[in-house]
């Protein structure tokens, strides 16, 4: 007998080929059952869903979403529409969504970084904490020390420069923004002054460090 | 050609960074293209004793691996043009560069500069052996301590299994006022038990402190151990030059300029 539900796995996302007959409910009991047996096959990657072999309505392509993400330890970043260049698809779909979760969703880092210490996110990071020189902090979004920033940052690591780096204290050694890259000024490199809450971001081909205001925080641009 | 030499001590804490980033900066002032080389991975410090820490992009992990192309890391000194440092790694530890590697990058820099650096991590263990990799001289440091005396001497010995072509001997922080008390061995003394060639004298000098908080090296200022460390480069250089008087009498009057000094500086 044919399966309802087969799984075709591509390097970005998963394929699910659905039986075009079988009534909705029917379907989502194969689909529970197909993810729960495979749940440590497919681990938990962030992957894109397409189906195909029939028609679907939005809500029923999100209920079998639902009902994937339910019984397995996968992270469905987006459904995706069938497309003839399928794998391309996926790709650019989980590409682009990944790229969107980087700017616009944020982890938090509690602790104090030292020398040495790297922390590296793909999202934009928020540190309760002090970047101590010698230390660096990589993300692909946005940085947001909220304690004193005498070390490294280095925020839009994917290449975006729609993001910023924010520090209650901003001593850094260097910020990187995109492939930009601002360096203290010697002469005070050694003088620790708190400087109050400070905001670097990217324009016209520099990176500008200034006191966060409303007038500041008017040229942030984050897409 | 140029030559390369390590700066090596066995013990921390004795000078050999301090030592490394007055010898570079004087051989440069005197006209001389060097590169400085920081072998201590995972505990870099020449770059802020050099005032350059914000000038890193890559370092010698990234070069020794292929990251990047040895021009692209060199930092060149804010003040002199033909001196450059390679910055050490920060996130790496020792075992990330062999002392083949290491051989293999003094040969390439030794045609473009005429001298090159080593400075050295404490320790004998692999930091040693990649900074002696690619080194035919060696300036051992020393603190006129018997501790690092004894660290000193280890360390000579493994630079003769090594087969330096030459070794010389530095005695850094010599405090005159308590060699004539002879609360501590003189430069003299410290030759005795270690039999090398004293090539340099280095006064015990509040001024260090103060230039490498600011990132600014003194060798060649009116300091003495400004002057001190000139002279060192001149003998590098090969040119023959007295040492320095530490034990010089103060007359009256440099010691009232002196307290005066001192005054200003609190």
């Amino acid at each position: 007998m044919k399966e309802p539900v087969n799984i075709k796995g591509t390097k970005s996302g998963i394929i699910l080929v659905l039986d075009p007959d079988m009534p909705l409910e029917d379907l989502l009991e194969a689909v529970k059952t197909k993810f729960t047996s495979s749940r440590k096959f497919f681990g938990d990657a962030s992957v894109a869903l397409t189906f195909e072999g029939r028609k679907l309505t939005d809500d029923e392509k999100f209920a079998i979403a639902g009902v994937v993400s339910d019984n397995s330890d996968l992270n469905v970043v987006c459904i995706t529409e069938e497309n003839a260049d399928k794998e391309e698809f996926l790709k650019k779909a989980l590409k682009d969504k990944l790229a969107d979760l980087s700017s616009n969703t944020g982890r938090f880092y509690k602790g104090t970084l030292r020398n040495g210490q790297v922390v590296d996110f793909e999202t934009s990071i928020i540190i309760l904490g002090d970047v101590n020189a010698g230390a660096q902090v990589v993300s692909k979004g946005s940085i947001i020390v909220l304690g004193a920033l005498y070390g490294n940052a280095f925020a839009g690591a994917g290449g975006s420069k729609n993001v910023f780096v924010a520090a209650l204290n901003m001593n850094p050694t260097q910020i990187r923004i995109g492939d930009s890259i601002a360096r203290s000024s010697d002469s005070d490199s050694k003088s620790q002054k708190e400087t109050g809450p400070m905001i670097a971001f990217f324009e016209n081909g520099n990176i500008y460090v200034e006191p966060i205001s409303r007038e500041s925080l008017n040229d942030i641009h984050l897409d | 050609m140029g030559e390369v030499i390590v700066i090596t001590s066995g013990k921390g804490g004795v000078g050999k960074t301090t030592t490394t980033a007055n010898l570079g900066t004087g051989l440069a002032q005197m006209g001389k293209s060097v590169v400085l080389i920081d072998t201590d991975i995972g505990l870099r410090n020449l770059d802020v004793v050099m005032g350059l820490e914000n000038r890193i992009v890559y370092n010698l992990v990234d070069v020794i691996e292929g990251t990047c192309r040895i021009n692209q890391a060199l930092i060149k000194d804010k003040r002199n043009p033909s001196l450059y440092l390679l910055p050490s790694a920060q996130t790496k530890d020792k075992s990330a560069v062999s002392p083949e590697q290491m051989r293999k990058l003094a040969e390439e820099l030794k045609e473009k500069f005429d001298y090159i650096l080593m400075d050295c991590p404490a320790g004998i263990e692999q930091g040693f052996q990649n900074a002696i990799a690619g080194a035919t001289r060696a300036l051992v440091v020393t603190t006129p301590e018997v501790s690092a005396i004894r660290d000193a001497d280890r360390i000579i010995g493994l630079l003769d299994a090594a087969e330096m072509d030459r070794t010389d001997l530095i005695v850094n922080r010599l405090r005159a006022d308590m060699v004539k008390k002879e609360e501590m061995m003189s430069s003299n003394d410290v030759v005795e038990v270690l039999g090398i060639n004293l090539i340099g004298v280095v006064p015990d000098d509040e001024n260090i402190v103060i230039s490498t908080n600011k990132g600014e090296p003194l060798v060649g200022s009116d300091t003495l151990a400004g002057k001190a460390y000139m002279n060192i480069c001149r003998r590098i250089l090969g040119e023959e030059v007295p040492m320095l008087d530490l034990y010089r009498k103060d007359g009256f009057m440099s010691k009232l300029v002196s307290k005066f000094k001192k005054k200003e500086l609190k």
